[in-house]
């Protein structure tokens, strides 16, 4: 294909892909925008405006209203922040091992983490709900973080296995030979070093998490508890009569959407190389 | 975390046969390995065996102990429609998407590896659609294609075109899976463009030379390199797809009647209903399908690595 374009001499072509693509990414972004700062009335309107005739903000305090929004955004912000913050520590020092300290059965304990990324989340569920039902975990943190940052360790690990397999492993040697035990080595050496790696999962894994909607929907039933994502369905379903407060969810959605494109923007260098460091392996 | 291990300390990393060198190397690595296997073992391995046990057993734990019922629940399935039709649908689901993710992920990559300055912006708009949580892309989306107030079915309907999206079973089908391309082509078009930048320049310069056009370079030379990347990537949505389940819950609720119903949301379903040993067995009837995937996916790799 770029052989092609360059052919062709295909700078307009290249350009209108770019066009296209763009509204086709962002036309819904723009729906759930737009319809956000609509007066309910003129969103129920046949045939639908594609731009509203007025622009009002009614609908965000309108939906605060109707549900505790801000209880859920604290409950999202410590659910990722946990599962994210656990994941990458618990991941690291996995990979770590996994990479440089080869110990009989270590490939397969290696194989085993990368084949159980296939098993579905879903398909585990009752077993999981039978322990946490007996343990009294359910619509606790510690439960919902436990869940989420084993889900996405596997992939972590990965990634932090093929980042210590570049490292060269001279500086390690040289420290231990000057005296230096694997503990202070990994600390003063392996972890300054894996900084890139680590930088790159936490934004992932938080993104990954905060979206996340099976586990809080299954283990967070009360709102103390409850993500956003499990809010906005709760907000669609608690609606009167039959039709979705569109209005309402719109506004859920663009302030839950903020912190993951704010994410994306500042971090999509690093968003990138971690997530086909694992493809191109 | 600094243990108590006296200096001076030989080369640990040394393949010396002491082994007390070893050891300390080996309490290191389990010590640093415990905290993932601990919650792989308690939220993944344990969980899978169970599940197949439960499987074999009548269990609704509001009622009964749960008993062995044998192959009961895979009989039952069998006669169900519903799960009959969530298999049929999953299938349907994993595969199109994934199929037309590769095909559209390969036209972005190449788009994003043109020669021409790309704004910065169009990278970054690219991972949008993936970093954004599905429950928000689901309801939007659901909203567009509403039958009434949906700008989908209005910009359609001025072209002459009447689909009801989400009350036809097939349109609705159609409606999940091009959500499903939408969300994730982005994911496979980055994982892709990192295949193309890896081609090796001159090999299009000598295809050129030698008067090869765009099209006969694309499927000489590109396609061949990135086939196996291609399949690595096509096997993980595969996997990672068949285990969608907030999809469909939020945009269809399986519906039309259950033409959107995958096998994921049965069995979230049958778990929020307390049916806990027909859902184990749903998952069972998951975790072959994952197997049939590997194995397409390892006779896949087998017949790319032949053919390069």
């Amino acid at each position: 294909m770029r052989a092609f374009l360059r052919q062709h001499n295909g700078r307009i072509t290249t350009y209108v892909g770019f066009i296209i693509f763009a509204i086709i990414v962002l036309f819904p972004f723009y729906f759930i925008v737009i319809s956000s700062v609509t007066p309910r009335y003129q969103i129920f309107q046949i045939p639908p405006r594609y731009f509203p005739e007025t622009l009002t903000l009614e609908n965000y305090p309108a939906m605060m209203n109707a549900i505790p929004f801000w209880q859920f955004y604290l409950n999202s912000l410590i659910f990722a922040l946990g599962s994210t913050i656990t994941s990458v520590l618990f991941s690291a020092m996995a990979g770590y091992a996994l990479a440089r300290l080869k110990f009989p059965g270590s490939n397969l304990v290696f194989l085993g983490l990368i084949l159980s990324i296939a098993l579905p989340q879903v398909a585990l569920l009752v077993p999981i709900r039978e322990i946490y039902n007996a343990l009294h975990l359910n619509n606790t943190y510690f439960g919902l973080i436990v869940l989420m940052s084993s889900l996405v360790t596997p992939f972590t690990v990965w990634i932090m296995v093929s980042f210590v397999h570049q490292i060269p492993v001279e500086i390690e040697e040289a420290a231990l030979i000057d005296g230096a035990t694997i503990w202070q080595t990994i600390l003063r050496i392996v972890l300054p070093t894996m900084r890139p790696a680590i930088a790159t999962m936490l934004i992932i894994n938080f993104i990954i998490s905060w979206n996340e909607l099976l586990y809080p929907l299954i283990f967070a039933t009360r709102n103390d508890t409850k993500t956003l994502s499990v809010g906005l369905i709760s907000l669609g379903r608690e609606a009167m009569g039959t039709s979705r407060p569109w209005d309402l969810m719109s506004a859920m959605s663009v302030l839950t959407i903020v912190p993951v494109i704010v994410l994306v923007i500042f971090g999509q260098r690093a968003i990138v190389s971690g997530l086909t460091r694992g493809a191109v392996k | 975390m600094v243990a108590n291990v006296s200096p001076p300390q030989a080369v640990t990393r040394a393949r010396s046969p002491q082994l007390t060198l070893n050891q300390r190397r080996y309490l290191a690595a389990a010590l640093l390995l415990a905290p993932v296997i601990l919650l792989r073992l308690f939220t993944t391995l344990y969980p899978f065996l169970q599940t197949i046990v439960l499987s074999f057993h009548e269990y609704n734990p509001a009622f009964t102990p749960r008993t062995y019922v044998g192959l009961e629940n895979f009989e039952k399935i069998a006669a169900d429609i519903v799960v009959k039709s969530s298999i049929e649908f999953t299938l349907i689901f994993v595969f199109g998407s994934t199929f037309f993710q590769l095909f559209f992920g390969v036209m972005v990559a190449s788009l994003l590896n043109s020669r021409l300055r790309i704004p910065n912006f169009i990278r970054t708009i690219n991972l949008i659609p993936w970093a954004i949580p599905m429950v928000v892309a689901a309801v939007g989306w659901r909203w567009m294609f509403d039958g009434n107030y949906g700008w989908i079915v209005d910009l359609l309907r001025r072209i002459g075109l009447q689909i009801n999206w989400l009350t036809d079973p097939a349109s609705a089908r159609v409606a999940i899976l091009i959500v499903a391309i939408w969300k994730s082509t982005p994911f496979v078009a980055v994982s892709i463009l990192a295949g193309l930048q890896g081609v090796p320049e001159e090999l299009y310069e000598a295809a050129k030379v030698d008067g090869a056009n765009a099209w006969q370079s694309f499927w000489g030379i590109t396609l061949p390199l990135i086939m196996p990347l291609m399949v690595t990537i096509g096997m993980f949505m595969l996997v990672w797809q068949l285990a969608v389940f907030d999809l469909p819950y939020t945009m269809t609720a399986g519906g039309p009647g259950f033409a959107t119903s995958v096998l994921a949301y049965q069995v979230q379903q049958k778990v929020v209903t307390l049916n806990y040993g027909y859902a184990s067995a749903i998952s069972v009837i998951m975790f072959l399908i994952v197997g049939l995937i590997g194995a397409l996916g390892l006779a896949a790799f087998r017949r790319v690595q032949v053919s390069m």
